[in-house]
């Protein structure tokens, strides 16, 4: 009879013992390391808000989205992407603009690939920062929907948020006008080349059309809003009324959704454009018409 | 009442064949919640002895930033608690402008504390000695 026990044998429940770790403790916790280096508990669903990432780059750029950097390749993938554009100048009292990627000429599509190499820092968005709100506002105006199985679920801004970006756009818009108003006002101070009254009916035809420039801005705002064409032109002309009347106080600068900074952009450009076309015709002495020259008189011939 | 004891007891059954299968599921169960959570903690750091509170980082593009700098597995390095200098212009034109050391986090997109920096991105990491103003700052700034 052998004294030999399998069950006993040290090498074999040595083996066994591996075999049984092997599936039931190392890969779990090597698949816990794997999800927990990839997926941020606090954007589960319905476990926290929505993570933004700030991807800055070295030369300067700010990138904001949906971060994915889940790739062992030196790619990072940002999707539903937003930057800052240069605004120097521009009535909202910020020097960056927020635009949102995909209207460039090249119609590019969701989804960034950015080099590695090229990326500074990465950081995350304050839920409640201007660029969250700006970034909330915007797809509240295109319509979005948070869709409920998402790993990274999107904010959407209400009803508040749009309230306070519309009245911030009005403002900017407003701002825009005095600043061009000023100009000429100060234009006016000079000694012109020009007599009074020809200054005093240029500045009222410049004050008109500067004017006409607010209450277009208005109504595309209004547009942009989702009014129509009929109600975007009462909400212009009811608005436009109530900003006339009214002086702005140093208030803090908003950043604005991209769709609402684009029509304070526009309404800045063309205010620029009308204020230089009258500063020309004010600043310019007036050249005397030009006299009809003598028509040759017929003379005979020697 | 029969019902239910046939349904107890056909549990039970259940449970005592496959009880191998429920321990070693549970003991899988834990082991991947464990390391879920200590990853969280952990966020890949890897320990560097007897450095000082603060680190000055060097970056690629001119820029220095001075914090807490925490060596990591993978392609980023952390950097949390981050400052970083502003220039100040003088009050007007004949006065020289300066500079001030920023506490990061009020920017438009008010960033957390934590931020990440690839390592292609690095020139180089110094420590803060304790009498730098700098660290003393920061360490007053914390309070």
């Amino acid at each position: 009879m052998s004294l030999y026990d399998p069950e006993r044998d040290r090498v074999r429940l040595a083996g066994r013992w591996l075999r049984w770790s092997l599936g039931w403790v190392a890969v779990p916790a090597a698949l816990g390391i794997f999800l927990s280096g990839n997926v941020d508990v606090h954007a589960l669903p319905m476990l926290g808000p929505e993570r933004e990432t700030a991807v800055l780059f070295q030369d300067g750029q700010a990138y904001f989205g949906h971060l994915d950097d889940s790739g062992e390749g030196g790619t990072l993938v940002l999707r539903d992407a937003y930057y800052f554009a240069d605004a120097k100048g521009a009535p909202t009292g910020l020097s960056v603009g927020l635009v949102k990627r995909g209207a460039e000429a090249h119609a590019p599509a969701d989804g960034m690939r950015i080099n590695r190499d090229r990326v500074l820092a990465l950081e995350q968005v304050g839920p409640n920062s201007s660029v969250a709100v700006a970034i909330q506002a915007e797809r509240d105006i295109d319509h979005e929907t948070a869709s409920a199985l998402s790993l990274n679920r999107i904010s959407v801004g209400g009803t508040q948020v749009l309230m306070l970006q519309r009245t911030a756009a009005e403002h900017d818009i407003q701002r825009g006008y005095a600043a061009a108003t000023d100009q000429l006002a100060k234009l006016n101070d000079l000694v012109l080349p020009v007599t009074k009254a020809e200054a005093q009916a240029i500045s009222q035809k410049a004050i008109a059309d500067l004017q006409a420039v607010r209450r277009n801005a208005l109504a595309a705002l209004a547009i942009v809003l989702g009014a129509n064409a009929n109600d975007a032109q009462a909400y212009a002309n009811a608005t436009d009324a109530i900003l006339e009347s009214q002086t702005l106080p140093n208030e803090p600068a908003v950043l604005l959704a991209p769709d609402l900074n684009s029509v304070v952009s526009r309404a800045t450009q063309l205010y620029t454009q009308v204020g230089d076309v009258y500063a020309k015709q004010l600043t310019q002495p007036k050249t005397a018409s030009p006299s009809p020259s003598p028509t040759p008189a017929p003379s005979a011939r020697p | 009442m029969t019902r239910i004891r046939v349904a107890l007891a056909r549990a039970a059954a259940w449970i005592r064949t496959h009880r191998f299968a429920l321990r070693s599921s549970a003991v899988a169960i834990a082991v991947f919640l464990v390391a879920f959570f200590f990853t969280q903690w952990w966020d890949f750091t890897l320990p560097s002895l007897g450095r000082a509170d603060f680190q000055a980082v060097f970056l690629a593009n001119g820029q220095t930033y001075f914090g807490r700098y925490y060596d990591r597995v993978g392609a980023y390095v952390k950097i949390e608690d981050v400052y970083y200098l502003q220039d100040v212009p003088g009050a007007d034109a004949s006065q020289p402008s300066g500079t001030k050391l920023v506490r990061r986090g009020k920017e438009l997109h008010a960033p957390g504390s934590r931020m990440l920096v690839p390592r292609s991105a690095i020139l180089f990491v110094e420590d803060l000695s304790d009498s730098s103003p700098i660290a003393q700052f920061m360490k007053q700034d914390r309070r």
